[in-house]
């Protein structure tokens, strides 16, 4: 496999270059290989599944299977969750798809890569399906999202729609051996185990507490540093803002709300994201209170996506916290 | 000049042309004032407080040696008061103009509106009858002149409006007064002052004066106590009307009457529930149907606004979950959010700058980099593993600087 040395972080030094190093998608790989050899004969493709699953790196495989070492003129990378706005999609991509560059070798279009795309608006994302319509002679587009529900439907159907699932877990420890043979680090086999597990499937995360393990020791990641750094890396504000509502400081916890609001700038939906992650790290919960808790986490991320003032919502849900940890406290 | 006055009277303008603002004003009133054959005989300056009514009349007085006999609503004002301090202004006007340098008396009532209904008996007829009679101009400022009982005053008055000045000019004239009290003041501080005034100078200029007495230097964060200090009055009351409410039906006329905006009072009302409920289980109550009221709110969007109503009444649910346990507290103001937002906006500038250097290198999100990065850079940067990666990252010192120091999320 080819390293880019240039590169520090490791996920970017052991991301693929080509379709044929990617971990464990040979049915996905296989399809696209076939869309590689005629390039003319390839759609616009929606790539969909959880994050950390390898869908950028195949988009990017692809910019580089087509236009060689040039891939970057001919390839324009947006990430939706940084330019979500209309005005991205008129500006950025109808220019760039209309006056796109002569064609290239065999490839007779530019390649436009949405990332995160189901985070646009439903106005941008209708925009961008007439521009996917008028440019189609010049342009594909390769659109990434967690979750192909959230992109309307007239672009799903014009997109050849490829899921992406999990990683394999022994693709994924594999994977990782294989990057600490070549950082010359031991990694204990525990240690990868225990890497897996906390990553759930997601590579880059996996590759990320890797490569900052071997920061504590040289030469060596065993499992005990792989903990330490789970540990240290795992938000623990939240947990501190969890524990505050159940324990009856509720203005505090609201406080160290806007702390993650302010200083961090989470949104709601992140917040709450979080919560409901954190909820299960609370040894202090019984397992049924965690499910009812779990419960009003769900009726507060709907009401999010319905109110006008994400703090209203959140501050609710946290008195709510505050409500089942008082009622915890007079039960025992 | 004595060093223990109020800087509003120290600064107050000699001269028309330094009473900043309100240009239009300021010349109708001159041409008023010049004219002798007025088409009525009194005029009415009305604004907002602090806008310079007072200070330009005292100016042009000055400027025209005109010597002022002033009534203010801290002198009684019913007839017999009015007719024993004016009367003889307004009839003998020949004897002061020899025994002094004065071109004339003007009679000048400021603050009309403030004539009140019983210990003022009278005090409206009384001046249309001054008026009426008086062969000195006669000067009236009032700040709401929508006022039924000055319809009477109106009628026989030139009108006159001041507006609030503008923060830029309120801005250069704290910058003057810094430098003749030798502070040294940062801009932002100024824009702040300036700006929660509302464009009242009397009030940007006590503020000023509270704040740089003390120290010789003035930074943003020295302003900080300020907002929470010019309450919003009616903001005050509504709260205060609100959490005490005895019944729902109570607190959803209150709100019906109320003249703030719903959506700051939805932020204050999620500030000041703690402090009304003390209970958890009651606290939670009231907090969901905040939670309802702003679902509505969500749904009215720009143009559902049928749906107020239902928005008002989750709102009085939430004052209403208890009403007997109510004790009045002091309100939180101005609120927590937008505190925690305006002095955090540094922070969040450079966290959201790092996060898209690393998200142009890594193909990611500033959101991604953000959650799934930062916190293994900060442990690789206290481990001091992460040299290389953040130079190539293109991380500038500050921002280095910034992710060490920074507490982890």
């Amino acid at each position: 496999m080819a390293v880019d040395e240039e590169a520090v972080m490791w996920v970017e030094k052991y991301r693929p270059k080509k379709l044929d190093e990617v971990v464990d998608l040979k049915d996905i790989v296989d399809s696209l290989k076939a869309f590689m050899r005629n390039p003319k004969t390839m759609p616009h493709l929606l790539l969909a599944g959880i994050p950390g699953t390898g869908k950028t790196t195949v988009a990017l495989c692809i910019a580089r299977e087509l236009f060689g070492q040039n891939w970057k003129t001919f390839t324009l990378e947006l990430n939706a969750s940084d330019e979500r706005g209309i005005d991205t999609v008129r500006d950025r991509i109808k220019d760039f798809s209309r006056y796109s560059r002569a064609a290239f070798g065999n490839v007779p279009f530019a390649l436009v890569i949405l990332d995160e795309s189901d985070q646009m608006t439903g106005p941008a994302q209708t925009a961008l399906r007439r521009i996917m319509e008028t440019s189609s002679r010049t342009c594909r587009f390769i659109l990434i999202c967690n979750y192909s529900g959230k992109i309307i439907e007239p672009i799903q159907s014009r997109c050849a729609l490829f899921r992406f699932s999990k990683l394999d877990r022994k693709a994924m420890i594999e994977h990782l051996h294989f990057i600490a043979k070549k950082e010359k680090v031991t990694l204990a086999p525990e240690a990868a185990e225990r890497i897996v597990d906390y990553a759930e499937g997601d590579l880059r995360h996996a590759i990320n507490a890797l490569q900052t393990a071997s920061a504590y020791k040289e030469g060596v990641v065993d499992e005990k540093t792989v903990s330490q750094v789970i540990g240290e890396a795992s938000p623990v504000q939240v947990q501190v803002m969890i524990r505050k509502a159940l324990y009856g400081d509720y203005v505090e916890a609201r406080k160290l709300m806007y702390e993650l609001i302010g200083s961090y700038g989470f949104s709601g939906s992140e917040i709450v994201r979080q919560m409901q992650r954190q909820l299960f790290n609370i040894s202090s919960l019984t397992p049924e209170q965690k499910a009812d808790l779990s419960n009003i986490i769900g009726e507060y991320d709907y009401r999010l996506t319905q109110g006008a003032n994400s703090d209203v919502q959140l501050s609710a849900l946290l008195a709510q916290f505050s409500k089942v940890g008082k009622a915890k406290g007079e039960s025992c | 000049m004595r060093e223990d006055l109020l800087w509003v009277e120290k600064y107050r303008p000699k001269k028309i042309a330094d009473v900043i603002g309100n240009e239009e004003a300021k010349a109708a009133f001159v041409d008023w004032l010049k004219n002798k054959r007025h088409t009525k005989k009194a005029v009415l300056l009305y604004g907002p407080p602090g806008v310079g009514k007072t200070t330009l009349v005292n100016a042009a007085a000055n400027e025209f040696s005109l010597r002022v006999i002033e009534m203010n609503a801290s002198d009684t004002r019913s007839e017999k008061a009015i007719n024993a301090v004016a009367k003889p202004a307004t009839s003998f006007v020949a004897l002061d103009t020899f025994s002094t340098e004065s071109k004339g008396n003007i009679l000048f009532m400021d603050e009309v509106d403030g004539i009140a209904g019983n210990e003022d008996r009278g005090g409206v007829s009384a001046i249309v009858k001054i008026v009426e009679e008086s062969r000195v101009p006669v000067i009236m400022a009032a700040n709401d002149p929508e006022l039924a009982k000055l319809r009477p005053l109106k009628k026989i008055s030139t009108l006159i409006r001041f507006q609030q000045v503008r923060i830029p000019l309120i801005i250069a004239m704290l910058q003057k007064i810094c430098q003749k009290e030798h502070i040294k003041a940062e801009f932002e501080a100024l824009e702040r002052i300036a700006q929660n005034s509302r464009g009242d100078v009397r009030s940007a200029i006590n503020d000023l004066q509270s704040l740089g007495e003390t120290t010789k230097t003035l930074t943003l964060q020295d302003t900080m106590m300020l907002s929470a200090r010019n309450k919003d009055i009616s903001m005050d009351e509504t709260l205060r009307g609100y959490f005490s409410a005895k019944s729902l039906a109570e607190a959803s006329a209150l709100l019906s009457r109320s003249s703030v905006d719903y959506d700051d009072l939805m932020m204050a009302v999620a500030d000041n529930l703690p402090l009304r409920y003390t209970d958890p289980a009651r606290l939670a109550e009231a907090y969901d149907f905040l939670s309802q009221a702003d679902m509505y709110r969500g749904r009215i969007g720009t143009e559902n606004w049928h749906l107020l109503k239902y928005y008002y009444n989750s709102l009085a649910e939430a004052a209403a979950v208890q009403p007997e346990s109510y004790k009045p507290f002091t309100f939180i103001s101005p609120p927590i959010k937008i505190i925690t937002l305006f002095w955090t906006k540094g922070k969040r500038t450079m966290l959201d700058s790092i996060c898209a250097k690393i998200g142009k290198q890594c193909h990611v999100s500033r959101k991604t980099a953000k959650e799934d990065f930062i916190p293994f850079l900060k442990i690789m940067i206290a481990k001091q593993k992460a040299t290389p990666a953040l130079a190539w990252l293109e991380l500038a010192p500050e921002e280095i600087d910034f992710l060490a120091k920074m507490n982890k999320f």
